[in-house]
């Protein structure tokens, strides 16, 4: 009877530390919540990195990728509104808006048609963001020669090869440029992959070997990139041919031999499964069987 | 006052579902690394509980052993209420409960998590049909006895007891149905319990994916559900007095029981952990470093060694503790100490994950249960006894149509008719 008592007492005590605890003590604090405040008031300056790439089509894809520091750490900045424009202050040409996707990045193609290049033969392109809400207004400035450049599959016997030329076009009349290190790339799902490099010669070119065993699309196909990257006076320029060089790689999603994102599950599992329920569910339809035959069998004499 | 004191407790714990409804599970301690804590633990132990009436009762019953009579129809209870909560803290545990009945819809039979779905809900409906079985003859004792109950309750009883009047072809049938489900009760539970422990053993995590995890887990059901079965026996027989019925000889042989299955859980144990650390294996060796470090988890692994497997041993080991109310004793610290494991299977391993943790708050390296978990966890358990004592309000905690014409007299007049209560009150 006392251990009773206490137990009780014991009991009553801890319902009512519990039932006083406020809501708020936990294990842990929730640090969301000051953030979400911060982010009201704070102004953040955003900062634009803007690339431009000259294609081999004369078209010049323009990327800006638009960032800003919050919280000590660098986030992307989707939704917002990024304006392109070619040329200087007084020829200065609007060429379209974007808006920022969840990578915060805003791609503009240029048309041939739309470029024009200043006296000294350079393509000007601007960025500008005008600000919104607690985002400050951000601006970024490319300026790059004209050029371009061309690749040209060769292939001899089973040897398989590039040729990549770089001419200069900001004097109107193609030039060819030396002494350039280039890239040669292959497509592959998520990004390219490098195949290999070399520098041009006095004619501008360069060959770059490709490997014969390449895995390419359902036909062969490969797509093969040459690029110039992040270069001082050309910027980034890009050219690409489709090519028929790789090992055929069938798209048909084949039967995986087992995982567990299968569709289906394997045979013996589903036998088992079907086998397992059968033999106890067939055990519970009997004794319910039973039991109806059970009731049936009451005394009818008993009221 | 039990019933209102349990009461209370489930409305702490409505109250802490509510926050973690309404604010999601921020509110717990579990997070990107820790995706498992208390709920888990407590899902484990219900489920390991209900093999009190699955395994024990089902064997007593096959082996026609004499003396399980007073004690079957606890066990069996301990089993249909423990089934029907334990799958709750799962509900707890998991996000996006709106897509529940996916489960249903778009079931994968090669994922683990839909074995346990479809193995519990079978294993409850096999236990509903085992107690209900075993009730018949009692609700037909229950009919005839006129009592001064309530005409709903009268015709409860009516109902339930579909008509049983004892005939012979009626006591075959019910007997055919038992001696079925006494049999099938059996492979079925050990499927449960070893599903269960497939959920962790399938996974590539240290201290996890043991091929032993299946019988290891069967064997601590087994032993945990011995020690709530001790532990409901003792305080019914004190608190009903029902000391002809439960005596000391149910202790000492259940005791006995209990000795032979911590010595197997034992050994178990030890095989289990021998082996990661004899591996050395890095990961295998960082939990187990984190289960011996006395600045970790190392209190709690020796008391869940000491108080699970090396305690009730002893005590049922020497005649002169071998007394129903240490062995109840041994029990209440087995039962805690099976507790107590269960949640050291789940969160050290989960606090060392084998992708270097991108967020290094300490709330996402190591758990800490939030007050919201204990009180789910503490409804959890108010709610098994709240439905413990409803249930043995409705019926009577001894089987009385098991014993003999002469004896069965005296149990309703002492488990029935006393103070027209069906139940000893």
């Amino acid at each position: 009877m006392k251990n009773s008592n206490s137990i009780r007492c014991f009991s009553f005590l801890a319902l009512i530390i519990f039932s006083i605890v406020p809501g708020k003590i936990k294990a842990q604090t929730d640090s969301t919540a000051k953030t979400e405040v911060a982010k009201e008031a704070a102004t953040y300056t955003p900062l634009i990195e803007f690339i431009s790439t000259q294609k081999s089509d004369n078209t010049v894809d323009l990327k800006a990728s638009v960032k800003a520091k919050i919280n000590g750490t660098l986030a992307k900045l989707n939704g917002l509104k990024i304006e392109f424009i070619i040329g200087a202050d007084s020829t200065a040409k609007k060429l379209g808006e974007v808006v920022t996707d969840n990578r915060g990045i805003a791609i503009f193609t240029c048309k041939p048609d739309q470029l024009t290049t200043n006296a000294e033969g350079k393509l000007n392109f601007r960025a500008i963001f005008a600000g919104r809400d607690s985002i400050e207004s951000a601006e970024e400035l490319i300026s790059v020669k004209r050029g371009r450049l061309d690749i040209t599959p060769v292939k001899e016997d089973s040897l398989l090869s590039v040729k990549v030329k770089l001419v200069d076009l900001s004097t109107g009349t193609e030039t060819a440029v030396p002494e350039t290190d280039l890239g040669v790339f292959v497509k592959r799902l998520f990004s390219a992959l490098k195949l290999g490099e070399g520098k041009t010669d006095e004619a501008g070119e360069t060959t770059i070997e490709i490997p014969n065993n390449l895995p390419g699309d359902a036909k062969g196909n490969l797509t093969l990139l040459a690029r110039l990257d992040e270069n001082e006076v050309y910027g980034n320029l890009e050219a690409s041919t489709v090519q028929q060089w790789g090992t055929t790689v069938s798209e048909e999603i084949k039967e995986l031999p087992r995982a567990l994102w299968s569709s289906h599950p394997p045979i013996w599992m589903l036998v088992t499964f079907i086998v397992l329920m059968t033999a106890v569910w067939g055990h519970y339809i009997v004794i319910i069987f039973e039991l109806f035959r059970l009731r049936k069998e009451e005394p009818k004499t008993v009221s | 006052m039990w019933t209102f004191f349990f009461l209370a407790w489930i409305l702490v714990g409505g109250y802490a579902l509510y926050l973690q409804v309404a604010d999601g599970h921020i509110v717990t301690g579990m997070r990107d690394n820790v995706v498992w804590g208390l709920y888990i633990a407590n899902f484990i132990f219900f489920i390991g509980i209900s093999y009190a009436g699955a395994v024990i009762s089902g064997i007593l019953h096959i082996l026609k052993v004499e003396w399980r009579k007073p004690i079957i129809r606890i066990a069996e209870m301990i089993t249909v209420i423990a089934t029907l909560i334990g799958p709750v803290f799962i509900l707890l545990c998991v996000g996006r409960l709106d897509r529940l009945h996916h489960l249903v819809l778009y079931p994968r039979l090669q994922s683990p998590i839909t074995w346990d779905v479809l193995a519990i809900s079978t294993y409850f409906t096999g236990s509903v049909i085992f107690l209900y079985l075993a009730l018949i003859k009692d609700f037909a004792i229950y009919r005839d006895a006129k009592l001064k109950i309530p005409k709903w309750r009268q015709k409860i009883y009516k109902a339930l007891a579909i008509g049983y009047r004892g005939t012979p072809s009626q006591k075959k049938h019910i007997s055919v149905s038992m001696n079925l489900m006494a049999i099938i009760i059996i492979p079925l539970a050990i499927i449960v319990h070893s599903v269960l422990s497939w959920i962790f053993g399938m996974t590539l995590r240290p201290g996890w994916h043991s091929t032993i995890f299946g019988p290891y887990f069967v064997l601590a059901a087994i032993y945990s559900g011995t020690g709530v079965l001790i532990m409901a026996m003792w305080v019914y027989r004190k608190m009903y007095n029902l000391y002809d019925y439960i005596n000391d000889k149910h202790f000492i042989y259940l005791g006995y029981i209990m000795l032979v299955l911590g010595a197997a859980y034992g050994y178990f144990t030890f095989s289990e952990y021998l082996t990661g650390w004899f591996g050395s294996e890095k990961w295998d060796n960082e939990v187990i470093h984190k289960l011996f470090s006395f600045s970790d988890y190392g209190w709690w692994f020796l008391f869940a060694n000491v108080a699970g497997i090396i305690l009730p041993i002893f005590i049922v080991a020497f005649p002169k503790t071998r007394k129903p109310g240490w062995i109840a004793l041994a029990s209440l610290f087995m039962v805690i100490a099976l507790w107590v494991k269960r949640y050291l299977i789940i969160v050290p391993t989960l606090e060392s994950p084998l992708l270097p943790m991108q967020d290094t708050r300490l709330e996402y390296v190591k758990y800490s249960p939030t007050w919201v978990e204990w009180a789910l966890t503490f409804a959890g358990i108010a709610t098994f006894f709240l439905f413990f004592t409803l249930m043995s309000k409705f019926v009577t905690i001894i089987p009385i149509s098991e014993f003999g014409d002469k004896e069965k007299e005296k149990a309703k007049e002492i488990v029935i008719t006393k103070e027209n209560e069906i139940a000893p009150a």
